[in-house]
């Protein structure tokens, strides 16, 4: 096997896929925020081992070096799955708040029924 | 009519109580929450002694997730007036009969005792000064309304804006935001002068290193607010 970009892309995204899947069987990862990492990983490897679509995409995009595609593809994918996270953060806080403070309401309710 | 007055408070032990004495002073028929943000002292325990009611959150929400408790708190026990008193000895509760006069006459939906119309002796650093400036100016052009002192956290709302604050309310540095999102929905607001005092204890929460961070994110959170439909 000759080691280039694309073997390593290989590898890593059946490793990734891999390493998915188990934290998913170990209930360390909830299925709903695996599926797009499992895309992720499919879309890498298809890339990857089949080089002539890059090398297609590569052309039509005049980008010189074709590997580099799976590095731009890489990133925007992160970037966008960032995003996505931290809209998963902004509204699970807002939740946490609000349970806060209906728990603070509640034992008010009850330590004033109590004196 | 029954009245609320709400004081947020974060490690406040050495000013909570005669600030609680005063209100009861001044407003003898208003009832007295206190929510109690986290404090590591014995800001819950003074303030019990005193007499008002304590909500205890279990940490530290900070200013907005406090405040809108109390707003909850007022929804849900029915409360006509919800007035808002800061912890630390600045705001005068002599003048909270002046707050809730124009709510009484239904001239306004949410008064703002001003620190900065006429009568105030009140002295502030520098930086606070400019911020506070810069901020009037924003609010005032986005809102087409005059404001004179955006940061006052000294004010007074009615039952339509108790119903509001409790279902949305700003989670950082609310006073400024809250104002540009009650004119979008249409309520009035009127400020009045009032004196402050300095504050008698505590720390305040802005600090110069933060007073950056703090006008960045507020103005981004005004001018991306007014792109939010109102229905919201």
């Amino acid at each position: 096997m000759i080691i280039n970009v694309y073997s390593l892309s290989i590898m890593f995204s059946v490793l990734f896929l891999l390493i998915v899947i188990e934290l998913v069987r170990k209930n360390k990862l909830q299925e709903r925020y695996s599926l797009l990492w499992i895309l992720m990983s499919i879309i890498l490897l298809v890339l990857s081992s089949t080089p002539v679509i890059i090398e297609a995409i590569s052309r039509w995009l005049d980008i010189k070096n074709p590997p580099s595609l799976l590095f731009l593809f890489g990133l925007g994918y992160l970037i966008l799955y960032n995003l996505g996270t931290t809209v998963t953060v902004s509204r699970q806080s807002e939740r946490i708040t609000r349970l806060t403070q209906e728990l603070a309401l509640l034992r008010q309710k009850i330590t004033d029924k109590d004196s | 009519m029954r009245i609320l007055v709400i004081i947020p408070a974060y490690n406040e032990e050495a000013t909570i109580k005669s600030v609680i004495r005063r209100i009861n002073l001044k407003m003898p028929q208003a009832d007295i929450l206190v929510v109690n943000d986290g404090s590591k002292d014995n800001t819950s325990l003074e303030a019990r002694r005193s007499g008002a009611k304590v909500i205890d959150l279990p940490y530290n929400l900070g200013i907005g997730g406090a405040m809108q408790t109390g707003y909850i708190y007022a929804k849900e026990n029915n409360y006509d007036i919800a007035v808002q008193v800061d912890g630390d000895g600045q705001h005068d509760p002599s003048y909270i009969k002046d707050l809730i006069k124009p709510i009484l006459n239904d001239d306004a939906d949410v008064v703002v005792g001003s620190r900065y119309i006429s009568k105030s002796n009140y002295r502030s650093s520098v930086l606070r000064r400019i911020g506070m400036i810069f901020f009037s100016f924003l609010v005032s052009t986005l809102t087409n309304q005059k404001f004179k002192d955006t940061t006052s956290g000294f004010r007074a709302v009615n039952k339509d804006v108790i119903n509001y604050f409790s279902g949305r309310y700003p989670v950082d540095y609310p006073e400024v935001d809250v104002l540009v999102r009650l004119k979008k929905r249409n309520f009035r607001i009127t400020e009045l002068p009032v004196e402050m005092h300095e504050r008698q204890g505590g720390k305040s929460s802005i600090t110069t290193l933060r007073s950056l961070y703090y006008m960045l994110k507020v103005s981004l959170a005004l001018i991306i607010g007014t792109l939010r439909s109102s229905e919201e």
